[in-house]
């Protein structure tokens, strides 16, 4: 049971999308469609993990912050993402972070 | 007149020396109808609501100076700081220390001889932090709290608290569940109640039937700088019930001062921390009566 943290990127987005519509035209049941997330929970944390090797700096201002549930949400405005090919600027990014060394299971 | 620099904190309070008027407790030339709580030689004729009208106006130009901002100098009286601040729980603020008038009818009485010998040091500790304590009057679910405040951390196997942080004035929270909260890192007394409030003010907003119970003082922190180089050992030898110094586990003296009751760290370098004060005027006292020792064992190399 890994984080359900990533259902909700670009790429998790666009599963969980494809699956509605499979719902839809009856071609899975939705308990297929559970199994499936639940993969790719394990398969993108997995990847994250292992499969990721380059690094990406950012600096800006905090906002606010709130940690609940061992789960860090910050709020920057004004950030710099820099990796060593280029520069992203953004006035304001959202941060939700969890534990990368976790004894329990979180949803 | 009697002004040379002391601490006049203790003017027209129990000092019946120098009065002239048998039987009269507390008397000062600079009020002409005193604080009211003592028996006053018969002068006033609608005593009641002359009284009653002039503690009102003390308190309102009490209200005035403490808003006013006034800074610290040890040639203030100390207890106007908190008097308006703090409902109730003042130690020492008595109304009728501020002096409205002089009329002829009331002799020049000096109350304080001048003081021999020892000045004032002219150096006035500046307060660094202020910890208070203040009940909102209800339960809280601090969950709710942590994840709908702003700026707030909440890890309950860690710590049974919500830690709270706001930018103006710059201070921090632990919100118990009981309701009771501590509120840290003010500079001023005006500013941790400010701050308190706000904290308040923010629970309510979430919902929870937040009050202002018992606001309260606990512990106040200031430092200062004597501008030369003490010899601490010298300080440990002679005032030894006083004094633990330890340079193997922490480099500054450790001075329990008795009265008031005021722990001072005193380092080498000639820098002074004051803390467990519940009103500004102990650092203030307390500085005052450590200053002349230290300049007695002031480094001469």
């Amino acid at each position: 049971m890994a984080y359900q943290l990533y259902r909700n990127t670009t790429l998790g987005n666009s599963l969980q999308e494809s699956l509605d519509e499979l719902i839809q035209t009856q071609q899975i049941t939705p308990q297929l469609a559970l199994q499936v997330l639940l993969q790719f929970d394990k398969a993108i944390n997995t990847a994250l993990a292992n499969r990721v090797r380059n690094r990406v700096n950012f600096r800006g201002s905090l906002n606010t912050y709130r940690f609940c549930d061992n789960v860090w949400t910050f709020v920057l405005n004004d950030v710099e993402f820099r990796e060593v090919t280029d520069l992203v600027k953004v006035d304001k990014v959202k941060i939700v972070a969890c534990d990368g060394k976790r004894h329990t299971e979180y949803k | 007149m009697d002004q040379n620099n002391s601490i006049p904190a203790f003017q027209g309070l129990a000092s019946p020396q120098g009065a002239m008027t048998p039987g009269v407790p507390i008397f000062s030339p600079m009020m002409p109808y005193g604080s009211g709580l003592t028996p006053q030689p018969v002068q006033n004729t609608n005593s009641l609501s002359i009284l009653e009208e002039q503690q009102r106006q003390q308190q309102q130009q009490q209200a005035q100076q403490a808003n006013a901002g006034l800074p610290g100098t040890s040639g203030q009286t100390p207890q106007l700081y908190h008097s308006q601040t703090v409902a109730g729980s003042t130690t020492t603020a008595l109304p009728g220390n501020t002096p409205l008038y002089n009329t002829p009818l009331t002799p020049m009485t000096p109350i304080t001889p001048a003081t021999p010998a020892s000045e004032s040091s002219g150096i006035v500790p500046q307060l660094q932090n202020i910890v208070s304590t203040v009940n909102l009057g209800c339960k809280l679910d601090l969950k709710t709290i942590a994840l709908r405040a702003r700026n707030a951390e909440y890890n309950p196997k860690r710590f049974a608290a919500v830690i709270m942080r706001i930018r103006e004035p710059r201070t921090t929270a632990l919100i118990f569940s009981s309701g009771k909260m501590v509120c840290t890192g003010a500079k001023s007394e005006e500013q941790s109640r400010l701050a308190a409030r706000k904290y308040a003010r923010v629970v309510q907003k979430l919902g929870f039937p937040a009050k202002f119970l018992d606001f309260k003082i606990q512990n106040m922190v200031g430092s200062c700088d004597v501008k030369f180089p003490i010899r601490l050992e010298g300080l440990v030898l002679t005032h030894q019930q006083f004094s633990s110094y330890e340079p193997e586990l922490f480099p500054g003296l450790i001075y329990r001062m008795i009265k008031p009751r005021i722990v001072l760290l005193i380092f080498v370098s000639g820098k002074v921390v004051l803390t467990g004060a519940k009103v500004r005027a102990e650092i203030y006292e307390a500085f005052e009566n450590i200053y002349p020792i230290l300049k007695g064992f002031r480094k001469t190399t």
